[in-house]
């Protein structure tokens, strides 16, 4: 089967970098004991998952005893979960054809089903190691939130040292009537790795999924984004920062489309460009005829600090029905002069002033992080991509 | 810097904005320990003026000098002048939603000791300053956390301003307008901070549009600025003839 990646010439890949993946060698990374690797410090009450080049591994993780995740081989547990995921949302072309590539060649694939009414906390780390001439990692979850269960999922993207990794992960999750997810994930791979990844969301009735996304690493990453509101009131929510600075490129698309009644979405998107970063957010907005009641809000803003730094921020509307509530804005623009002068004019450094602004910008999108350890870690990371930790330091950690 | 040498002296000033010439020749000298009120019509440079002196972008000095403590001011970048003890109360205070006025405050305070050499404040005893001077401006503890003027009222970001003078001591501060859009009670209690703040090192430069702020600090010199200069000066009882007799009679003798 050839499976024939997408361009810049298709209609959501304009501001994606592909050409990393391309020529990444594409089969998965051979399973290999991994060297001795740091990973962030454990959450409290979270039970842990660690994934090295797209391979599980035992000795990193500590899965809870009663855990409601269990690791399949790829060929099981697929065309099961399928039933369970509108394959409407699957059928779509060239937008899914990472997430093909990934079920082509991933061999591992974490199925996590909570049963009617659970409550899990579960943190999934995928470490990259290999170079992407050894091949690439394919990083498979498949999520089933029972009714009236709640979820946290934490999903990391890191690196254990600064190869090329070429990473492609696929995310699927159903949500039962009344479940909620919260998933936080937070792409911090190496500047020269590129991460790739798929996610789709199908929520039933009354469901919640709440989904945080904090982008910094990777010379390229590119997040694809399905959520299918099919249950009559069904929420998302996708709050969604980026710092792309030197060379970085990050691109996301976010199709949500609302199918069920009197169902709600809240977009925020925080973007910032330095150097030479590009940036590109497209959020589509899709209110089918039998969506009547939906209510939709988006926000996306950019700022740009660099010279040669570019940002996209579209949204896009796709309505089909008369009786529904949508409200976009998009911008992009500049450290504000007059904020910046204020900071200046109370003696405090041009540097550490526009650093400062751009914190305040970012801020938004960290303080819906509402795990205070996971938020602590996100600041220090934000921090750190915006080269000025010290300047920052006392606006870390606040409740 | 002797005795003699006046904290602020400003010599034959211009300046020109958007184009425009706005400061045209305006000298003014302030001593340590005065106050000094700028009143004057709008459009006469007032805001100008406290904008050159805090070296805002955008202003284009076409003639004269500014001395601040013997320095050349001018050839000073704003966080310089800042960190050199002058201070600017803005008319229209910006918010900063993200940044919260606690953090601020600490990193301009931090800032100044930097530059003078000192070490960085314990953040105890800064916690009791500040609590300090908020009771005396009146204000909530809650403050302390939220963003800087975020959703703050016109009188709420004016008592900020006047807090963040009274933690940052300037030796001159630049007032602008501070009494704009405050009721009574709130110009009394904006009034004791900056009587609080008065001292013989220290000068204050007062712009402000009307008279009644000068009830509560009581100025030692008033100017009139007019068509870019200072059309007339006198001690505080210019203030009540011009509330009298408005502007136009010092303009037609200009």
């Amino acid at each position: 089967m050839t499976i024939v990646l997408p361009t810049n010439r298709d209609e959501n890949w304009r501001y994606s970098n592909l050409r990393p993946l391309a020529k990444a060698k594409r089969e998965a990374v051979a399973p290999h004991v991994p060297a001795a690797i740091e990973l962030p410090a454990r959450l409290p009450d979270y039970e842990r998952w660690v994934f090295v080049d797209g391979q599980f591994a035992a000795a990193l993780s500590a899965p809870a005893r009663n855990s409601c995740a269990v690791l399949l081989d790829a060929g099981d547990g697929g065309e099961e979960f399928a039933r369970m995921l509108d394959s409407a949302i699957a059928s779509a072309g060239v937008d899914f054809a990472l997430a093909r590539l990934n079920a082509a060649g991933g061999t591992q694939v974490l199925r996590i089903a909570a049963p009617d009414g659970a409550r899990a906390s579960l943190e999934l780390v995928f470490v990259a190691t290999a170079p992407a001439a050894s091949g690439t990692s394919y990083p498979r979850v498949q999520v089933h939130a029972g009714r009236s269960s709640h979820l946290r999922l934490v999903e990391r993207h890191v690196s254990a040292g600064d190869a090329d990794s070429a990473i492609n992960a696929a995310f699927d999750l159903a949500l039962a009537a009344d479940a909620s997810v919260d998933h936080y994930r937070l792409q911090n791979v190496s500047d020269g790795a590129s991460c790739f990844d798929t996610l789709t969301a199908h929520v039933g009735d009354r469901g919640a999924y709440r989904l945080r996304t904090i982008t910094l690493g990777g010379l390229t990453s590119r997040s694809t984004l399905l959520v299918k509101l099919a249950g009559r009131a069904a929420r998302c929510e996708l709050t969604a920062a980026s710092i792309a600075n030197g060379l970085q490129t990050h691109d996301m698309f976010a199709e949500i489309e609302h199918a069920g009644a009197d169902a709600v979405t809240r977009e925020l998107y925080r973007g910032i460009a330095t150097d030479r970063g590009k940036l590109g957010f497209n959020g589509k907005m899709v209110v089918r005829e039998s969506a009547h009641g939906a209510d939709s809000e988006q926000t996306l803003k950019s700022l740009l600090t660099g010279k040669g730094a570019e940002a996209s921020v579209r949204p896009q509307l796709e309505i089909y029905t008369d009786r529904v509530r949508a409200q976009h804005g998009a911008t992009t623009g500049k450290l504000d002069d007059q904020m910046l002068f204020y900071l200046l004019s109370r003696g405090i450094d041009r540097r550490t002033a526009q650093t400062l602004l751009q914190w305040a910008f970012i801020e938004d999108v960290i303080s819906r992080v509402d795990c205070a350890e996971l938020r602590t870690d996100i600041e220090q990371l934000v921090a750190a991509q915006l080269n000025e930790v010290s300047a920052l330091e006392g606006l870390l950690g606040k409740p | 810097m002797s005795a003699a040498t006046p904290l602020l002296e400003i010599s034959n000033l211009s300046a020109k904005v958007g184009g425009k010439n706005v400061l045209q020749g305006l000298t003014l000298s302030v001593n340590a320990g005065e106050v000094h009120a700028i009143m004057g019509p709008n459009g006469s440079g007032k805001s100008t003026l406290a904008y050159v002196l805090a070296g805002r972008p955008g202003y284009e000095i076409t003639g004269g000098s500014v001395k601040f403590q013997g320095r050349d001011l001018l050839t000073m970048e704003s966080e310089e002048r800042a960190r050199a003890g002058m201070f600017l109360g803005f008319q229209y205070p910006v918010e900063i939603p993200g940044v919260n006025n606690v953090y601020l405050l600490k990193a301009a305070v931090n800032a100044k000791r930097k530059a003078t050499g000192l070490p960085e404040v314990d953040a105890y005893e800064f916690l009791q300053l500040v609590r300090g001077k908020m009771k005396l401006m009146q204000m909530d503890e809650s403050f302390l956390s939220r963003g800087v003027n975020e959703g703050f009222s016109g009188g709420e970001k004016k008592r900020n301003e006047i807090l963040q003078m009274l933690v940052l001591e300037p030796t001159l501060a630049v007032l602008d307008e501070t009494d704009s859009g405050l009721d009574i009670d709130a110009l009394k209690v904006v009034a004791r901070g900056v009587n609080s703040l008065r001292s013989a090192e220290r000068g204050v430069l007062l712009i402000t549009h009307y008279q009644r702020l000068l009830d509560h600090i009581v100025p030692d010199q008033v100017h009139v600025l007019a068509r870019g200069r200072i059309a007339r000066s006198g001690d505080k009882t210019l203030a009540l003839e011009l509330e009298k007799r408005g502007y136009d009679w010092v303009l037609e003798v200009a």
